[in-house]
């Protein structure tokens, strides 16, 4: 009995039934595979990107590998994954089918040119078979051909040009997707705007290790005997996904609607990139570990959420954090507090004490008899560390101090 | 002594980390085999999912779409044998702890004051459909009223005693399902628009029957079992001589003194291997009690009660004195428990329970010296149970005559679940029979000319 809230939202002016899409991946390789994901509650899917018949594009073995921190599986996905392995022609029968099928469900063509030419016929094609939008693939991390993928990314020009290039060729909303590997994602999004793109998607993978083989010295996947630096997904990159999505939304000369990626699994992480300002988002990593059922939770946890804060629509929240976001030159750094200790709930495991002495202001004693720590209060440096190790939820909690009260010194040995 | 600390303090639940831990051991199976192990379909496999991706409201609400009494079949599930038997984790080292798990999540929504129902106002709203009434605030009946409401039917819950629950409010110890956790748990029925009305008994010639004359368009029996099971059919009373549902009711009801005074520095038994046999011996442990003997006539491995529920009365301190049939009582010259003649057994052949039989050692009687004993033998209905609805066909043991699947009587637009259709079983599987039992009612609505 979810109370009534409207999770849709209007993208490059198509009304979609949520914000919830499948990135294009493997996780949106065929109609089959998608409109089993449709009947999971997904809203639409960027398609995974086509590419001409031109040349073969075949698939390195094995594709994936995985990065797991301690016992938490999947914190990152590494994957050498190339455009898609099937043909342009059953792609887009399986577009149009889809078009055709789902009507109210986002369909959108991922598309990949290596020419103008290209860039051109497969968004004809794509605009035929009966898509939605089209997403403008300059960010795969694993093209080797300059020109293409992420190379184009990096390169404003080729940006702006290969969209023009679309740009006249076809009226549907074209959304241009964007390398995470750059170190400012606005210029490639104002170029992307300037060839006449309606809307910016980020992050594609960020290109890294996930792993070394300790026996053989070979990056994994481990594609016999070779390995490569390629694209990397997953929770552990939404940090930077939310900051790429963030500058692109407070810049004032871009303007356009965003579209979230990077490390989308729960309503939660769905949530902070419609407050960092994407009106919709894409996931695939969080599809590869759990599968399409995720949208569920997403759907359900996002309603109970607005429902429990009395907003209506989810469109509201699109932006909602930006008003907060500054530079770190705007905090007020007259307000100083420390970290607090309810003690009563202490187990005595001693980690605070090791991590303050060590990283920390050395603000903790230890009280080996009680296996308690006790706080010099002045020598706190509030970094918190303290409360990231600390075993026992909210024991330690940031506390403010009152004005006029002074942290000590650092005491100098030389 | 203070009583309050004994009885009403609940063994502690997970807190948000260790429910969040729990949940990520889960495998998050395909089709998952504990929400097959569930008899309630209270859905482990969608609600420990839910918590691993954080969507602890929808966690809530599958729980208590599915099952109205989550959080009492949380703490009072044998969950060993349920859900956690079937999980997949097993084939790694141990089951995710699903019963943790669900109470966990119950209490959170209280605390939180999530509400699943809130503001459904169904059952006020479908008064003109015809009234239910469901006879029995038990387990099988709270259930079957919250699903009737929930599909905008009118329900009224008739219960004898003077406030719903049943068994989890008169039959269980307030350390296994306290009063303020029961209240809370019961708030959704309020929720759900189901009327009460209690310390109404539908006793009496017909009087089950006569509901259907007044205007219920269908009846649901869920009466359970309150008649205890005596080592003797007509005991003399003996002052410090209990049944089982009068110790225990007596205990709920808050009368710590009037039945304390029978227990606390003394010796006493409690006869009985089952899970309300446990409930006593630890109830007299908390009220004092010097030595609590459990007699029983078979071995540690035939008992009925669950092993965690055994190993808690023994932790505690209870004395297993196995092996042992009680065989009558000793008084003294005022009427007051003195002992308790037993004689040794050995086991035997099986018996048609699947059990090996306990056999009476001839010449080895003997008496266990005791100021205080609860019977904990179990419980069957009622002797005049069958004349309260004369159409409705019962067996020779006066238990109803339904089938699970369809909790149909021999009398249509009367349905029957719970312990009163089975005789002594679980919570959950009441719940289960309430569910059961509403999806026939509609049936059954939908069939009926208007």
């Amino acid at each position: 009995m979810t109370k009534k809230v409207d999770l849709s939202v209007t993208f490059c002016g198509k009304k979609l039934l949520n914000p919830f899409l499948l990135s294009s991946s493997p996780v949106s390789n065929s109609a089959q595979m998608i409109e089993r994901a449709f009947a999971a509650g997904w809203g639409g899917v960027a398609y995974k990107s086509l590419v001409s018949d031109r040349i073969s594009i075949p698939h390195p073995s094995p594709r994936m590998h995985p990065y797991h921190c301690g016992d938490r599986r999947l914190v990152g996905l590494q994957n050498v994954e190339q455009t898609s392995d099937r043909g342009l022609k059953p792609n887009l029968l399986d577009i149009a089918y889809l078009k055709k099928r789902w009507p109210r469900h986002l369909i959108m063509a991922s598309i990949m040119g290596f020419s103008n030419q290209e860039w051109a016929d497969l968004a004809k094609a794509c605009s035929d078979a009966g898509a939605d939008m089209l997403e403008l693939n300059f960010s795969c991390p694993h093209m080797t051909v300059e020109g293409s993928g992420c190379k184009v990314g990096q390169a404003h020009e080729l940006v702006e040009k290969f969209t023009a290039t679309v740009r006249s060729v076809t009226s549907l909303p074209l959304v241009a997707k964007m390398t995470p590997n750059i170190a400012d994602m606005n210029e490639p999004a104002l170029a992307a705007k300037r060839g006449g793109a309606d809307a910016i998607s980020a992050i594609n993978t960020v290109r890294g290790i996930s792993e070394i083989g300790l026996d053989d010295w070979v990056a994994r996947p481990n594609v016999f005997g070779k390995g490569a630096i390629s694209g990397y997904s997953g929770p552990a990159v939404k940090p930077v996904g939310l900051r790429f999505i963030a500058e692109m939304a407070l810049n004032p000369e871009l303007k356009l609607p965003l579209s979230g990626i990077g490390g989308v699994e729960t309503w939660i992480d769905a949530l902070e990139y419609l407050l960092v300002g994407a009106t919709t988002v894409q996931a695939t990593t969080g599809i590869i570990h759990y599968g399409y059922r995720i949208v569920e939770d997403m759907i359900e946890g996002l309603s109970d959420y607005m429902a429990g804060r009395g907003i209506g629509s989810a469109a509201e929240l699109v932006g909602k954090a930006l008003p907060h976001l500054h530079d770190t030159g705007a905090f007020d750094v007259k307000r100083q507090g420390v970290a607090g200790y309810d003690l009563d709930r202490c187990v005595g495991c001693g980690q605070c004490y090791i991590v303050c002495r060590d990283a920390g202001g050395d603000a903790l004693e230890w009280d080996a008899e009680k296996r308690r720590p006790r706080q010099t209060q002045d020598k706190c440096l509030s970094c918190m560390i303290c409360s990231f190790v600390c075993p026992v939820s909210g024991l330690i909690a940031y506390r403010e101090m009152p004005a006029g009260w002074k942290r000590r010194e650092t005491v100098t040995l030389g | 002594m203070d009583y309050s600390e004994n009885f009403g303090k609940m063994e502690k639940g997970f807190d948000l980390d260790q429910a969040a831990a729990e949940a990520g051991r889960c495998l998050l199976c395909h089709e998952p085999p504990c929400s097959k192990g569930c008899p309630a379909q209270t859905d482990p496999g969608a609600f420990v999912r839910k918590l691993r991706l954080r969507n602890l409201t929808g966690a809530v609400r599958t729980i208590k779409e599915n099952n109205i009494l989550g959080g009492a079949c949380a703490v009072l599930c044998p969950t060993a044998r349920l859900c956690e038997k079937e999980c997949s984790a097993c084939g790694i080292d141990r089951p995710i702890r699903i019963g943790k798990i669900q109470r966990f999540l119950v209490e959170h929504s209280w605390r939180t004051g999530f509400r699943v129902f809130e503001g459904n106002a169904a059952g006020k709203a479908a008064a003109g459909k015809g009234k239910i009434a469901v006879v029995g605030a038990g387990p099988a009946g709270l259930s079957c009223a919250a699903e009737l409401a929930k599909q905008g039917r009118a329900v009224t819950v008739f219960e004898a005693r003077p406030e719903p629950g049943g068994v989890l409010r008169y039959g269980v110890p307030a350390f296994r399902c306290g009063p303020d956790f029961l209240k809370k748990e019961l708030a959704d029925m309020r929720a759900l628009g189901v009327e009460f009305k209690c310390a109404t008994p539908m006793t009496g010639k017909g009087a089950a029957e006569k509901l259907l004359q007044d205007g219920y368009r269908a009846v649901f029996l869920a009466i359970g079992l309150w008649n205890p099971v005596r080592l003797k059919e007509r005991q003399k009373s003996i002052k410090g001589l209990f049944t089982s549902l009068d110790f225990l009711a007596a205990l709920r009801r808050g009368e710590f003194k009037a039945v304390g005074g029978f227990f606390e520095g003394q010796a006493c038994a409690v006869m009985g291997g089952g899970s309300v046999a446990m409930d006593c011996a630890r109830s007299a442990l908390r009220l004092g009690a010097r030595d609590v003997y459990l007699l029983y006539r078979r071995s540690w491995s035939q008992m009925p009660a669950e092993e965690d529920e055994r190993l808690a009365a023994l932790r505690e301190g209870a004395h297993f004195v196995l092996l042992n049939q009680p065989v009558g009582y000793l008084a003294d010259k005022k009427g007051g428990l003195k002992g308790i003649k037993l004689v040794r057994t050995r086991l035997g052949g099986k018996d048609s329970s699947g059990r090996r039989k306990p056999v009476e050692i001839k010449g080895t009687d003997w008496v266990i010296e005791v100021q205080a004993a609860i019977e904990a033998l179990g419980y069957k209905p009622d002797e005049d149970a069958p004349s309260w609805y004369p159409a409705v066909a019962s067996d020779k043991n006066r238990l109803i005559l339904a089938e699970e699947k369809d909790c149909r009587t021999s009398r249509p637009g009367i349905f029957a679940g719970g312990d009163i259709i089975r005789g002594p079983d679980l919570v959950v599987r009441a719940v289960r029979d309430g569910k059961t039992a509403a999806r026939s009612i509609l049936e059954y609505l939908g069939q009926e000319k208007p």
